[in-house]
């Protein structure tokens, strides 16, 4: 069954609201990583914030193509405390993760609509390819030596 | 004083109380269990936003997570939760029913510092208000005494609540 015109709108704001969210803490947490790996770890959140922006732009010309603007609610606020490179990414861990059930949650909504289900289908490929990698980097004793897809 | 940084080191964050209650409210027809997206739903947030409180929350020991990514409250959560309830009825009774303050600005203040009142501060506003509630005509005459009481503040703009710093003008420039 198709979902209604308006669920499917506000289902898509909200997985935008997820991806500016994490983008806006990878955008933050660069800024509190201190110790080993520090530089490595910089730079995989500097391209991961470059990728859920690209998330959340892909996802707001979606609502667009359905005739609507996006609209964005966004409660944050992260503290100063400095960071290690592991607690940054297992906090990434967690934000990608819940990202990627959102997506999850939100394809049978779509079933009907064959351009945003591709569209959801192919946000799930990639967001489980993410929460992949960093899972293998998190569970692993191993130096960080991220590498985001964009950097392949 | 450094009590400004009691209040940022306190162990219970006002997001942290409304996570705790949150699970409570959403787990109440699942024997206790909730799911974050309802648990974001429910407070009108991310996921993700959810998902690092609730990293906070399972540290300290309050909530608790299965298999399933579902969350529950442990037994210390639970007692978070009852005390959180317990300090916003005292409050809002206080504010509303005492002082007079309406009741919806009573709902929102009682809300903002629920969490962050000590037990003995609780444990005296329940004693005053049970004075206050006991029937006794000296506590209806004070209460009573107090609804009818509306002073203008001397000219001099000093009395023995201020000592020399009129409370009421400052209130004036509260944000």
């Amino acid at each position: 069954m198709r979902a209604k015109h308006t669920d499917l709108v506000d289902d898509l704001n909200r997985l935008m609201a997820e991806e500016v969210e994490a983008s806006l803490r990878y955008f933050q947490i660069r800024f509190r990583l201190r110790g080993k790996n520090r530089l490595s770890a910089e730079r995989f959140f500097q391209d991961a914030l470059k990728e859920t922006m690209e998330h959340a732009d892909a996802i707001a010309n979606e609502i667009r193509a359905l005739g609507h603007i996006p609209r964005l609610q966004v409660n944050l606020a992260l503290d100063g405390t400095p960071m290690n490179p592991s607690d940054a990414l297992a906090e990434a861990l967690e934000v990608e993760q819940q990202a990627l059930a959102a997506y999850k949650d939100f394809l049978p909504q779509v079933m009907g609509h064959p351009k945003l289900e591709e569209f959801i289908r192919r946000q799930i490929a990639v967001e489980t390819e993410h929460v992949q990698e960093i899972l293998q980097v998190v569970q692993s004793a191993a130096p960080l030596k991220l590498v985001t897809k964009n950097a392949l | 004083m450094d009590t400004w940084k009691e209040f940022e080191a306190n162990e219970l964050t006002h997001s942290g109380a409304h996570h705790l209650v949150a699970i409570e409210q959403v787990g109440a027809a699942y024997g206790g269990w909730a799911r974050v997206s309802d648990i974001a739903r429910h407070l009108n947030i991310t996921r993700g936003s959810v998902s690092i409180t609730l990293r906070a929350l399972k540290k300290r020991g309050w909530v608790d997570t299965n298999d399933h990514h579902l969350v529950k409250l442990t037994g210390d959560g639970l007692k978070a939760v009852r005390a959180i309830g317990a300090k916003r009825r005292l409050l809002r009774t206080f504010l509303a029913d005492v002082l007079s303050v309406p009741k919806s600005q009573a709902e929102i203040d009682s809300c903002k510092v629920e969490h962050l009142i000590s037990h003995d501060t609780g444990r005296q506003l329940t004693l005053f208000l049970r004075f206050l509630s006991s029937g006794a005509p000296e506590t209806k005459d004070l209460a009573e005494r107090f609804r009818e009481f509306r002073r203008e503040c001397p000219k001099t703009r000093t009395c023995e609540v201020c000592h020399g710093l009129c409370l009421m003008d400052e209130l004036k420039h509260a944000i």
